[in-house]
Order: structure tokens, then C-alpha cells, then sequence
């Protein structure tokens, strides 16, 4: 586990591009924090890092946004609005689990905690001191 | 009769071409989740190797699930235009008898089996018997543990096909008497199988009445059992 501190969200897409190095096929990112925290920041990031040219936004109306990099192809999802195991089922997300190019980053990952019952990585964003400080724990195997 | 068959029920894709019973020609494909972009073309492909025009196309057969949900959508959704754009009748197999056609021929019972993730399996059985496959059970999504109960009246030697096949094995095969993994060249789904599926079925009807059979239990079920799981604990 490894805690870090940023204070603008450039730092925060900084951080998460660096953390796109050590990503490989068949990582699943879960997202903690809460609206605004800079999730979508932090995933805009992981895409730079992953050599994604495409602009990267918040898949809150789509569910889900596949962006195809050369590695890895990331795929960004929003569970907000998914409310069981039907939703997530009709979401393509076990689909996307068995893709063997996938690396999936997951806002709000909280609602779907049953189905998170495999090893993966937890981003929590949490706000700082300070208005544009952000304290982000990283916790997954010895990578981070 | 000229039956063109497809399935796209899981992370392989295929397509098979069918004359009177007899396979002209098939084509598979399992490369990831590339089901929208190959599926079509494979069709094309399939067509153009086997010297077959696409009007001379006389019915069309898909699996309808349980499996991918993505998957089934874009399965059923090229069978269902095909058939309607050709207007031919289209016939929707369950992927668990499909699965069954893989072991024609041989004999005792098929347990086919999907995995559902979780300790959940979609499942089936049937008999086979002089080359014919007859269903034992409705197609079903349950624990594992479910099936167990189930396998224990069937006939050996008792056969597990299906992507849930080798999980199914290595919890089932202490308790269960005479089980057995299919071959693994037979054990996932296959067009020429949901082909030889939809010929003994004979059940053919219009694209616009299929509908996807994604076999989750509904939320009434879920909620239901969650609160019974609540009872029982407290």
C-alpha cells in the first residue's frame, strides 16, 4: 500500500500515468471517493500513461468508455447507476473480465463490492488539507 | 435446405453452413472479444469458400443463451437480420443443448454446464442414446452444489461439456459417481453443433419472435431468496 499527495489535477494525472507503467492486462481498478474526488482525473491520467491519444470523460451516461491503446486496451466504467447483479450482468462486465487486452478502471466501484471477490487494485481519492490536495491510497499486490 | 448456423454465446465465435444435414463448411474463431467485427465477415467468408450465394440460404439457427451477454446481443442480432432480410425462418437454440450436440453419438448423460461466476453455473442434462440427444432437465441457473443433487439419479458414465465443464469436475467429482470431462476438442460451443441442434428440433419461426434466453435469476427470485438467507440466520 502506498499513499501519495497532490495538489492540482495535473500532479493527479502525473501520478496516474506513472502508475500505468507497472498496469498489465487483466488489472481491475476500483475506484473509492466520493463526487469530484478526481477519478475521471486520475483515469485521464492512466490513459496518457497507457499512450491513449483519445480525450477521456466520465462514462456516467454510457456506463462504460473503451479507450484501445497499444498495450492495453482500458476500459473506463461508471457503476453508479447500477443497482444488483442483473445491471452488471447487462453492462457487458463479465465480457469485458474475460478479455485478455483488458485493463478496467471502475468508478464507483462500491456498488458492485459483490462482484469485486478477485484480487484487483483500489485507488482511493480522498480530499486533503488544502482545496486542491488530494490524498490517494493505492493498494493492490507488491506492484504498489 | 440450406441452414446457415451461428453462435457467439461465449468469447469464440462461429458459423457453420449446413446442406440437408450434411456440413459444408465452418468456420471458428476465438481471439477475444472481437464478436461485432468478426462474426459477419466470417459469414462472408463461409459463404464465398463454400460457393454458396446468401439467397440460396434456406434457414438460419443461433444460440440464444444462456452465455455473454454481449455476446448473445450481437449473435442474435446478425441471425435475427439475416433471416429477416432473407426471409427465411430462424431458429433459436439453447446453448446448453447445443453443447449436448457436441457428444452425439456417444453414450450416457450430457451435464452441460456454463460457468455463471460466483459458485453459480447455468446447467442441463440430457440423454444420449442411439446418436439422439433428449433433454432431461429444463435449462437452469443455480449453485453448484444444486447440481450435485441433480447428478445423483442420472445415468453414467455422465459427461460435463461447457466452458463451467472443468470447475464443475473438480468440485463434483468426490461426490458424483462415474463423471467424466468430454474431450476437451468437444467441450465448447461449436455453429455445426447449434446447426445439428435446430434440424432435430424443427422449431422455426420469424426473426422478430426470438428473444435472448439470458436465464438470470429475476430480482422477485433474488430479493426473495436473500430474505429467506436472512430468516434461516437469524
Amino acid at each position: 500500500m502506498t499513499t501519495y499527495h497532490t495538489h492540482s489535477p495535473q500532479e493527479t494525472e502525473t501520478l496516474a500515468a506513472t502508475v500505468a507503467q507497472h498496469l498489465r492486462a487483466g488489472d481491475v481498478i476500483a475506484y473509492r471517493g466520493t463526487l469530484g474526488a478526481g477519478k475521471t482525473c486520475f483515469t485521464r491520467g492512466l490513459a496518457a500513461g497507457l499512450g491513449i491519444k483519445s480525450a477521456v470523460s466520465s462514462p456516467t451516461f454510457a456506463l462504460v468508455h473503451e479507450y484501445r491503446g497499444e498495450r492495453l486496451t482500458l476500459y473506463h466504467f461508471d457503476m453508479y447507476r447500477i443497482e444488483g447483479e442483473d445491471d452488471l450482468y447487462s453492462t457487458g462486465f463479465y465480457d469485458y473480465l474475460s478479455d485478455p487486452r483488458a485493463l478496467l478502471a471502475i468508478e464507483w466501484s462500491e456498488n458492485i463490492d459483490f462482484a469485486l471477490d478477485f484480487p484487483h487494485i483500489t485507488v482511493e481519492i480522498a480530499p486533503g488539507a488544502e482545496e486542491d490536495e488530494r490524498v490517494i491510497t493505492i493498494k493492490g499486490d507488491g506492484r504498489f | 435446405m440450406k441452414l446457415l448456423s451461428l453462435d457467439a454465446s461465449s468469447k469464440a465465435a462461429s458459423c457453420a453452413l449446413a446442406e440437408d444435414g450434411r456440413l459444408l463448411g465452418e468456420y471458428y474463431a476465438d481471439c477475444g472479444l472481437t464478436h461485432s467485427q468478426t462474426l459477419l465477415p466470417m459469414v462472408r467468408q463461409l459463404l464465398d469458400t463454400t460457393g454458396t450465394k446468401t439467397e440460396e440460404i434456406t434457414h438460419v439457427a443461433v444460440s440464444k443463451g444462456p452465455g455473454s451477454f454481449t455476446g448473445l446481443r450481437i449473435g442474435l442480432a446478425a441471425a435475427k437480420s439475416l433471416a429477416a432480410g432473407l426471409h427465411v425462418p430462424l431458429c433459436g437454440v439453447s446453448t446448453l443443448l447445443s453443447l449436448a450436440y457436441n457428444l452425439r453419438g456417444m453414450r450416457g448423460t450430457a451435464c452441460t454446464v456454463l460457468d455463471a461466476r460466483r459458485g453459480q453455473v447455468y446447467y442441463a442434462l440430457f440423454a444420449l442414446k442411439d446418436g439422439a440427444v433428449r433433454r432431461l432437465c429444463e435449462d437452469r441457473a443455480g449453485p453448484i452444489g444444486e447440481l450435485r443433487q441433480e447428478l445423483k439419479n442420472v445415468e453414467p458414465p455422465l459427461f460435463l461439456v461447457g466452458d463451467g465443464a472443468m470447475l464443475c469436475y473438480n468440485s463434483l467429482q468426490e461426490t458424483t459417481e462415474g463423471l467424466a470431462l468430454s474431450p476437451e476438442h468437444l467441450r465448447l460451443q461449436r455453429a455445426s453443433s447449434v446447426g445439428y441442434a435446430a434440424l432435430a428440433l424443427g422449431e422455426w419461426d420469424s426473426a422478430g419472435a426470438l428473444v435472448p434466453s439470458y436465464l438470470r435469476l429475476s430480482q422477485a427470485e433474488r430479493e426473495l431468496l436473500e430474505k429467506e438467507k436472512k430468516e434461516a440466520n437469524s
